[in-house]
């Protein structure tokens, strides 16, 4: 149980994964967050100071305006996150996978106060090293979750190799396996492609014997079951 | 089918989807259109998109496919399933309706932190009232001399030292407002931290309302907090109320599992805490523009207060009574 994917189904029936963010990726969202809301503080009061009384008012109702809420306005924007965590490629959602919900994002920010307890948010580091889905306490009790946004894939070409017929019906494990060994390829050494495609020399009919000719053959085969007859 | 020829077929209406995605949510390489996006069909396109991705898992298609399809279905998931509770009839209906009934429904943890803020604060204030030394046992002396030079009848600006301490009357507010929070996070160490904190700040608080007045300091001092405190201790009492109510669905669960029963907890007292958040702002805003202010001649301020506590108790008792 090395993955710490969380299995959402929606409606629809499908299951989504979700990838839960681990500490480090928080920590590094958190302290752009931190710098972010500081450079805010220290640009205003500079003009505040020039304003005396009425822009330090503003200035202090900032303050409490930027630690408690400014979570909250962009986990409630349209990116679902703040921009640290935008950055990182990290988001808030709700456990189950939908959009995270005003009342969880506000539970979640103002359950901060737990997390801090007893100092540097020792009980948030704690609870997050020690579950698997890496929740803080706040994110326990409002069902939240931080995950890594889905980044594209890069879009895979095959070699171009002759396709070649399987000489045998095929499982869709198999036929998974031999189009992601053809995928695989182009980052594997000669030698390692070569004895990997010997494992399934079978489909070609080349059981038991190696070589570059039969590890063609092999890659034909996937072409083949990509859907390429010529 | 191979995946080629599925791929072929139905790469239009991925496109199609992935288009009006990268519209809806405003990306960099959205097309500019003027052309009203229509929800129908993102919905339909979605649906497809869903069929497609179940049946790609089920003939093990390769990994970029499937790939391209989880990320499309999850982005448009979360854009089907967002919820847009913003508009101003939502807030209205908040106001109106939801906060003070969901204070109401919580009557019984209201009570109690109530009791637990405010009996220590007489208690203790009347302690310090009779024996000033007593306060030493609460805050420091450097704490108590502070707290008196700031609301003594010569500072130009009542709630703080001098013109270099701006930076304190900031921290005090945050801070104060803090405390609300802490009361409410409290409860997640099974209400003992909400009981503690509405312990510790009413005796606090009653500390130094009964040292300053002893000190004869005490128009000062109740001219500077009784107009935001009706905001504040409010909300601190509410927070607490929800931080007793978390605590207690750790402690008894039911048929819950314990994390289930503080997930609904919090979902049912989420409306007292965001209610009790727009107070505290309130709170926040008062403290910094009219309780500071020395200029305003103190009747007015205790006439004010006397209106604020009185809107304060009388929305959160017969607001929304119409709808229960």
């Amino acid at each position: 149980m090395l993955d710490t994917v969380v299995a959402a189904e929606t409606p629809e029936g499908i299951v989504l994964e979700l990838h839960p963010a681990g500490l480090p990726a928080r920590f590094y969202a958190f302290l752009l967050d931190w710098l972010i809301r500081l450079a805010i503080l220290w640009g205003v009061a500079i003009v505040a100071r020039f304003l005396g009384g009425i822009g330090i008012a503003f200035w202090v109702v900032l303050l409490f305006l930027l630690e408690w809420f400014y979570p909250i306005a962009f986990e409630l924007g349209r990116s679902g996150a703040t921009p640290g965590k935008k950055t990182f490629g990290l988001k808030v959602v709700m456990d189950n996978g939908l959009p995270i919900t005003p009342a969880a994002s506000f539970t979640r920010n103002l359950l901060r106060a737990a997390d801090f307890f007893p100092f540097c948010y020792g009980f948030a580091i704690v609870s997050m090293l020690l579950r698997q889905d890496c929740k803080r306490l706040g994110d326990i009790g409002a069902a939240t979750l931080v995950v890594h946004q889905p980044q594209a894939a890069p879009r895979i070409t095959l070699q171009k190799v002759e396709p070649v017929a399987p000489v045998r019906p095929l499982a869709p494990r198999d036929q998974a396996a031999l189009v992601a060994l053809a995928a695989r390829a182009p980052t594997l050494t000669g030698e390692r492609l070569d004895e990997l495609a010997a494992l399934a020399a079978s489909v070609s009919g080349d059981r038991g014997s190696t070589g570059s000719a039969v590890t063609h053959r092999v890659l034909g085969v996937a072409q083949w079951l990509m859907g390429r007859r010529t | 089918m191979t995946p080629l020829h599925f791929e072929e077929l139905y790469q239009p209406e991925w496109r199609e989807l992935e288009t009006l995605l990268d519209l809806i949510l405003g990306r960099r390489n959205a097309p500019k259109s003027a052309a009203p996006i229509q929800g129908q069909r993102v919905a339909v396109l979605y649906r497809r998109a869903c069929e497609h991705l179940a049946l790609a898992r089920a003939r093990s298609y390769p990994a970029y496919l499937l790939d391209q399809l989880e990320r499309l279905t999850s982005d448009a998931h979360q854009v089907i399933y967002q919820r847009h509770e913003f508009g101003l009839a939502k807030l209205k209906q908040f106001l109106t309706e939801e906060f003070p009934r969901s204070v109401r429904a919580h009557s019984t943890y209201v009570w109690v932190a109530a009791a637990l803020l405010y009996v220590p604060t007489f208690v203790i204030g009347w302690l310090v009232y009779e024996r000033p030394e007593l306060i030493l046992s609460v805050v420091s002396a450097d704490t108590a001399a502070s707290y008196e030079r700031m609301y003594s009848d010569s500072a130009t600006s009542i709630g703080r030292a001098a013109e270099g301490d701006w930076m304190m009357f900031g921290y005090y507010i945050s801070h104060n407002i803090g405390i609300a929070f802490q009361c409410f996070a409290g409860g997640l160490f099974t209400g003992v931290g909400s009981l503690f904190y509405l312990l510790y700040n009413g005796a606090i608080i009653g500390a130094i309302g009964g040292y300053l007045t002893e000190r004869g300091h005490s128009a000062t001092f109740y001219s500077f907090v009784a107009t935001h405190s009706a905001f504040e201790l409010t909300a601190i009492v509410l927070c607490g109320a929800a931080g007793l109510k978390i605590g207690h669905s750790l402690v008894t669960p039911g048929r819950l599992g314990r994390v289930q029963s503080l997930v609904a907890a919090t979902r049912q007292s989420a409306a007292m805490v965001s209610g009790s958040a727009a107070m505290l702002l309130i709170a926040a805003a008062i403290e910094a523009f009219w309780s500071s202010a020395g200029w305003i001649p103190h009747p007015v301020k205790f006439a004010v207060a006397g209106a604020c506590w009185i809107g304060v108790l009388g929305y959160l008792t017969f607001q929304g009574r119409r709808a229960d």
